[in-house]
């Protein structure tokens, strides 16, 4: 079994944590729009990831370059640029959603490896052999909607490799699909980068504890020391029919871990750590409890429980294996 | 109230940081971020549009605040009471090795967030911006001081050193792993209103 890991970097010193932290593949994006976190003072200029990836390459890991959001009609000069941009600083592939954009880096850029953006939300058969033979896509992250065995059978269908999330973040719905940002602030990550742009949050207390709105919806109220989440509507606890609950999507973390065999011998090729917005702290800690657990699986031996390890970083206190255990099935 | 606030400075310290406002720390923190700026323009590029943004940063275990712009060579770094009404873009508090955490990169801002350890209201597009600068900027003590080779390194470790044992203290006097994050804080019934919590990112 030989699993890539593959993670994540919102600024350079991250690139660099990741890489000695034993990442084999980190992936980034540039400061703009081009990409699905585009949050003030994140990412790359090209003369940095020019930079990063060297940097990379000496210590043998791979930089991804994440071109994911989808072009703005009439205005595709900025994805352009990036990917062009990705060429010239030496990346190892970049990570792509739009068709036309796979369609221009197919032309324009025939040297540059294509792996398929979770955002493209490719997850049948079909749809995945139809970015591989259309665009010559050589990878697929897997959308967020599958059970182990559902990755299991697909991947005895398809002649690309696969990449499956692990750890980090959770999207309640198929990536690339969502405008729950977009309806409430304008902005969404599929097409600026950015899901609850910061500038759109804001927060208010009283003596029962804290309310969290996002531009004028009320997404959550949390009691003084009870753990909190990210501030989008997919996370936001309302009150329907009488009842209060989280009812799109609880926050909590996605932790893997505890799969990582069952996924190598359902064919994935690489997995994936979420959290480009996250700080080098948490990228340090994560690639590293998760190459551990890799390499022990490896060789023979039990996870090193990673679960546990890493619990102090998710999300809300919590975390879960997500629809790779579709217990409500 | 007690003597001691979860993650915060035992009280024999706290009380020894009683006078550090009688001292020039706001004007020695000036000219060590402006001597920074100087240097490594690159961080403050990354805080763009925010660099005149008014953060005040309020170390729940000190009497005073700092209140910090981020202009590059222009930079002001002012300390102030903690009653001090001053207008400010952003508040961000919590425990002061919590905060020192955030500014060498050894803590994660947003597990910060989701434990309820620090608290930050105002602006959360500024919060971001300068917390990513931060984040990237890798800062050591030496960088601060301006002083590099040997006695740099001298510098950095005898400074981390001190603050790893800060650490190592507050989580002890807290009963908590010195690897976690201090522990949610009780709200000071003697306080005003707590600060308002926010997240240093989102995600799709």
């Amino acid at each position: 079994m030989s699993l890539e890991l593959v993670c994540p970097a919102g600024t350079p010193s991250a690139l660099r944590a990741a890489v000695e932290a034993g990442a084999h593949s980190v992936y980034c994006g540039f400061r703009d729009e081009t990409n699905a976190r585009n949050f003030p003072g994140l990412n790359f200029s090209p003369e940095e990831l020019t930079d990063g990836i060297r940097f990379a390459h000496r210590h043998g890991a791979k930089v991804l370059v994440a071109i994911n959001t989808f072009v703005r009609a009439g205005s595709p000069a900025a994805w352009m640029r990036a990917l062009a941009n990705a060429e010239a600083a030496n990346a190892d592939a970049v990570i792509l959603a739009d068709i036309a954009l796979l369609d221009h880096a197919k032309r324009h850029h025939p040297k540059l490896r294509l792996h398929l953006s979770v955002q493209a939300a490719a997850a049948t058969p079909e749809a995945i052999q139809f970015y591989a033979e259309t665009f010559g896509v050589k990878r697929v992250v897997l959308p967020r909607v599958l059970s182990v065995e559902e990755i299991a059978a697909l991947a005895k269908d398809i002649t690309v490799e696969t990449e499956a999330f692990v750890f980090g973040g959770l999207c309640p719905m198929a990536e690339g699909r969502c405008s729950l940002s977009s309806y409430a602030t304008g902005k969404s990550p599929n097409l600026t980068g950015v899901c609850s742009p910061p500038e759109h949050v804001s927060y208010s207390d009283d003596a029962d504890g804290t309310t969290a709105k996002l531009a004028r919806f009320t997404i959550e109220r949390f009691a003084p020391d009870e753990p909190a989440g990210y501030p989008t509507l997919c996370k936001g606890r309302f009150i329907a029919e009488g009842k209060t609950g989280h009812w799109f999507e609880d926050p909590v973390s996605l932790n893997a871990a505890e799969l990582i065999r069952p996924l190598a011998k359902a064919g994935v090729t690489a997995l994936k750590i979420e959290g480009r917005q996250r700080g080098k702290g948490y990228v340090a800690e994560v690639v590293a409890a998760f190459r551990q657990a890799i390499d022990a699986i490896a060789a023979g031996r039990d996870d090193p429980d990673t679960a546990r390890r890493l619990a102090g970083l998710t999300e809300g206190g919590k975390q879960t294996a997500g629809a790779y255990k579709k217990t409500w099935r | 109230m007690t003597d001691h606030q979860p993650g915060g400075l035992p009280a024999p310290l706290r009380l020894l940081a009683k006078p550090l406002p009688l001292l020039p720390i706001g004007t020695v923190l000036s000219l060590a971020v402006q001597r920074l700026a100087a240097r490594r323009p690159g961080i403050f590029d990354r805080i763009g549009p925010y660099r005149n943004c008014r953060f005040r940063i309020a170390p729940i275990d000190l009497d005073f605040d700092f209140l910090l712009v981020p202009d590059g060579t222009r930079a002001r770094v002012d300390t102030i009471s903690r009653k001090a009404k001053v207008a400010s873009d952003v508040q961000i508090g919590g425990p002061l090795v919590d905060l020192l955490g955030l500014l060498d990169g050894t803590l994660d801002g947003d597990a910060l967030f989701f434990t309820r350890t620090i608290t930050v209201s105002g602006r959360t597009d500024a919060v971001v911006a300068l917390r990513n600068a931060i984040e990237d900027a890798e800062l050591r003590p030496a960088d601060l001081l301006g002083v590099s080779g040997r006695f740099g390194g001298l510098v950095d470790r005898a400074v981390l050193g001190g603050i790893d044992a800060l650490r190592r203290l507050t989580t002890a006097s807290a009963g908590s792993s010195p690897a976690e994050p201090s522990p949610p804080k009780s709200p000071d019934p003697t306080a005003g209103p707590a600060p308002s919590i926010t997240p240093f990112g989102s995600l799709p």
